[in-house]
């Protein structure tokens, strides 16, 4: 298992976070608490994150043809992680304001949360 | 050797965290979960040379979003009857591991054929550790030369997100 | 060029920010003052012209900029016209429409210029990271500006539907990227070692590793990554399989946002498709004209979008109740129109597109004008609501029978022009699939003057229970008016869109 991990290093780096993304995609399909989908989402953007650091370390092509090199990748996740925070900030606000409106217009309205 | 057991360990931390957000019906729960699985990702991130971004994981993502995620389902309180219908059934966890395979094969089929067959991989953390790959000094200076104009740009994302969450939740000003 | 250099071309976006600051701080000094509407509508003005000011400075040229980040040239100055043009219908119509309180107007007009700021990068963008940050600075406020009315249930939760697809979409795209920038050690699509670049060259790192066949390496991977990709624009247009986000949103949104919905973000989405699918999988000939490199059958795929979005949008708004519900669909169908000129993948196709969308702005904001002084008055957006508009409000009833038979495409309007030179596109490309793509394309128009002739039957044929002449303001009556004379007689004299699409598209890039 050790030869097979370090023969193919990047391919392992890969898969798993293949299997994070399809992880976050069952959640955004299979559950309907918006704050869950929102999570799930979460989960999606660090499979992206995580593919990002494993292409920067494990490159395909031999020279970056970019300038900063394979630095690239990292900056890349650096955008992503903090485009995911404005994102989740402003999910959040709108689950709030939701169920602000919700519970103001109809109190016995049970399925506040579902999309 | 010991970055094989250490994958192989993280790794599974980071699925079982993962699928507990999936599968548990409680967003708290799923919530906590997520902070772990983040934890272990941010391992797989030292694994991979990625120094900075690993302790941003930690600050950012297992910090404060997790903590904005915790403090509106606390906020929220929802009651036992608001939190939906899913349960932990087998079939639902065959199902969920039935898709993860498929995308893992998928993955490997499709990526697999990138790299050469014979030798490993072109490896940067050996290459570029003279330049400090994945560290501050070499991230930040792609950020600011390279990268200065979405540097820029993110930082009216942020702004713009703020007004934006004010503009959404606020009450009455 | 490098980044302080690249200032000079930045100007229109700098204006921008500056603006986002300005709006907001006016919003806090003019609070308290009776005029707050009038100051703050005239300060948004003030703005916009700065910014056409800057637009119409920024010297000509096809370069990149901020060493390759973004590409100046002709393209980039004509899709800022556009959007300048949607934005000033909407700082116009907004002030008068019931739907956005006084209090917030600043806020608004904040957020409506950061979201012009978004979509400025989003037509400028080469390289795939600033794509991802534009087209997500447009979604961040578009979320926000769908649940603005925070009381309104509907409005609400269209946002949070908004939101939940639109952080999928962007996932997803990024996943992507991401591939992407593995296959290719670049986020770059444009320029030396960009996507495109790489492509082009049999002898790269791509190609080597699978030299047999000419096929390169992970060729699957190539596929999934773009298809990928495509579910990030194919969102932010609302074509088919990432369209349902938008009756619900334009539904819930206030409709003055919902106009500039309609057309702002999805001219920009087709910026971004134009620019990527042209600059990383189709080379610039000597002579003009395009050739495709690598192969990635990727007119085929848009093609297929096209085809179902079309018919899956007429079909379903011909079931519709609700006007902007109904427009939505046509807006859907409409992006299928327009992808259509991108599946001829030519110069020809693209020049047909920006033209299409011109005209497409003077003919669907003129449409939601309509729905926003009906709704004004009484207080829906149902069909039955526009019952009897013929005698209520002459003026207002006319130029929506202008804008409907214009979306349908009917000779003497301005749409038809539009959708004959999409057509012709395609069919000039040749083939057994481009001319059936072509034929589909006629079939729908046929399919939604079904829908709209009930509008105007609704308007013309059918008793209103309230016989009362309601009172469209000046305002409306008089950019009703300007929009609907253009859409009526373009078609006597239409060089000028032509010449305007031809310089914008299809010249040779120089450094």
């Amino acid at each position: 298992m050790v030869d097979f991990f370090h023969a193919h290093q990047a391919q392992h780096y890969l898969v798993l976070a293949a299997l994070l993304f399809a992880l976050g995609a069952a959640g955004v399909v299979l559950r309907r608490n918006a704050i869950i989908v929102l999570m799930s989402i979460e989960l999606m953007l660090n499979a992206v994150n995580l593919t990002f650091l494993a292409f920067a370390r494990f490159p395909l092509v031999a020279n970056s043809p970019m300038q900063g090199g394979f630095s690239q990748g990292h900056a890349a996740v650096f955008f992503v992680i903090a485009t995911a925070a404005a994102e989740a900030a402003v999910g959040l606000a709108i689950i709030i304001a939701v169920f602000r409106s919700r519970t103001s217009v109809n109190v016995d309205e049970f399925d506040s949360l579902k999309l | 050797m010991a970055e094989a057991v250490l994958f192989y360990l993280f790794a599974a931390g980071v699925l079982a965290g993962g699928s507990q957000v999936v599968l548990r019906r409680n967003p708290i729960y799923g919530a906590v979960s997520l902070v772990g699985c983040f934890f272990f990702l941010a391992g797989i991130y030292v694994l991979l040379s990625a120094h900075l971004i690993a302790i941003l994981q930690v600050l950012v993502y297992a910090g404060a979003v997790m903590v904005l995620f915790v403090f509106v389902i606390m906020l929220l309180n929802l009651k036992e009857e608001e939190l939906g219908e899913l349960r932990f059934t087998f079939w639902k966890v065959v199902g969920l591991v039935a898709v993860l395979a498929t995308a893992a094969v998928i993955a490997w089929r499709a990526l697999g054929p990138a790299y050469p067959s014979t030798g490993p991989a072109r490896d940067n953390a050996i290459l570029l550790a003279a330049e400090g790959f994945g560290g501050v000094k070499a991230v930040g200076r792609t950020l600011y030369l390279a990268a200065v104009l979405p540097f820029e740009l993110t930082s009216l994302l942020l702004l713009v997100a703020i007004v934006a969450a004010v503009v959404v939740a606020k009450g009455k000003i | 060029m490098n980044n302080i250099h690249s200032l000079r071309f930045f100007w229109p976006e700098s204006v921008l920010t500056v603006a986002v600051l300005a709006m907001l701080v006016q919003d806090l000094l003019v609070r308290r003052s009776p005029r707050r509407v009038g100051l703050l509508t005239i300060g948004a003005l003030f703005w916009l012209a700065l910014t056409a000011l800057a637009t119409w400075r920024t010297p000509w040229g096809n370069f990149p900029i901020f060493g390759g980040l973004l590409v100046h040239d002709p393209l980039r100055i004509f899709f800022a016209w556009l959007f300048l043009a949607a934005a000033l219908l909407t700082v116009v119509i907004v002030p008068r429409s019931k739907e956005i309180s006084s209090a917030r107007l600043g806020e608004f007009f904040a957020l409506l210029f950061a979201l012009l700021l978004g979509m400025y990068l989003m037509a400028s963008a080469a390289d795939l990271l600033l794509i991802y940050l534009s087209i997500e600075t447009v979604s961040l406020v578009s979320y926000v500006l769908t649940g603005f009315q925070r009381g309104r249930r509907r409005a609400n939760e269209a946002a949070l539907k908004y939101v939940i697809y639109g952080g999928v979409a962007s996932g997803i795209m990024l996943y992507g990227i991401s591939i992407l920038y593995g296959l290719f050690g670049t986020t770059r699509v444009a320029g030396e070692g960009g996507i495109g670049a790489q492509l082009a060259d049999v002898t790269s790192r791509l190609f080597l590793a699978h030299a047999f066949g000419g096929q390169p390496a992970a060729q699957l991977a190539l596929v999934v990554a773009v298809v990928f990709l495509l579910a990030g624009v194919g969102y932010k247009i609302a074509a088919v399989p990432f369209h349902m986000w938008s009756p619900d949103v334009y539904e819930g949104a206030p409709t003055p946002f919902t106009a500039f919905l309609s057309v702002g973000p999805k001219a920009a989405g087709f910026a971004v498709a134009i620019r990527f699918f042209f600059a990383a999988f189709e080379r610039q000939l000597p002579g003009g004209g395009y050739a495709q490199v690598g192969d990635l059958p990727w007119p085929a795929i848009i093609g297929i979008i096209s085809a179902i979005s079309m018919t899956l949008g007429n079909l379903t708004a011909i079931v519709q109740s609700n006007v902007k519900r109904l427009l939505a669909y046509s807006s859907i169908a409409h992006a299928g129109y327009l992808l259509m000129g991108l599946a001829a993948a030519s110069t020809a196709g693209v020049q047909s597109i920006l033209i299409y969308l011109i005209i497409y702005v003077l003919m669907n904001v003129g449409a939601f004008l309509v729905v926003i002084a009906v709704s004004r008055e009484t207080g829906g957006e149902d069909i039955k609501d526009f019952r009897g508009l013929g005698t209520r409000a002459p003026i207002a009833a006319l130029a929506l029978v202008i804008f409907l038979f214009s979306l349908t495409g009917i000779p003497p309007f301005a749409g038809f022009i539009g959708k004959y030179l999409i057509f012709a596109a395609v069919v000039q490309r040749g083939g057994f699939w481009n001319v059936l793509l072509a034929v589909i394309g006629v079939l729908n128009s046929a399919i939604s003057l079904f829908y709209y002739a009930r509008l105007i039957k609704a308007m013309y044929l059918e008793e209103a229970i309230d016989q009362r002449p309601f009172r469209v303001p000046a305002v409306y009556t008089g950019v009703l008016v300007a929009l609907a004379v253009p859409n009526s007689f373009l078609i006597f004299y239409w060089t000028p869109l032509v010449r305007w699409a031809a310089a914008a598209f299809g010249g040779s890039p120089s450094s």
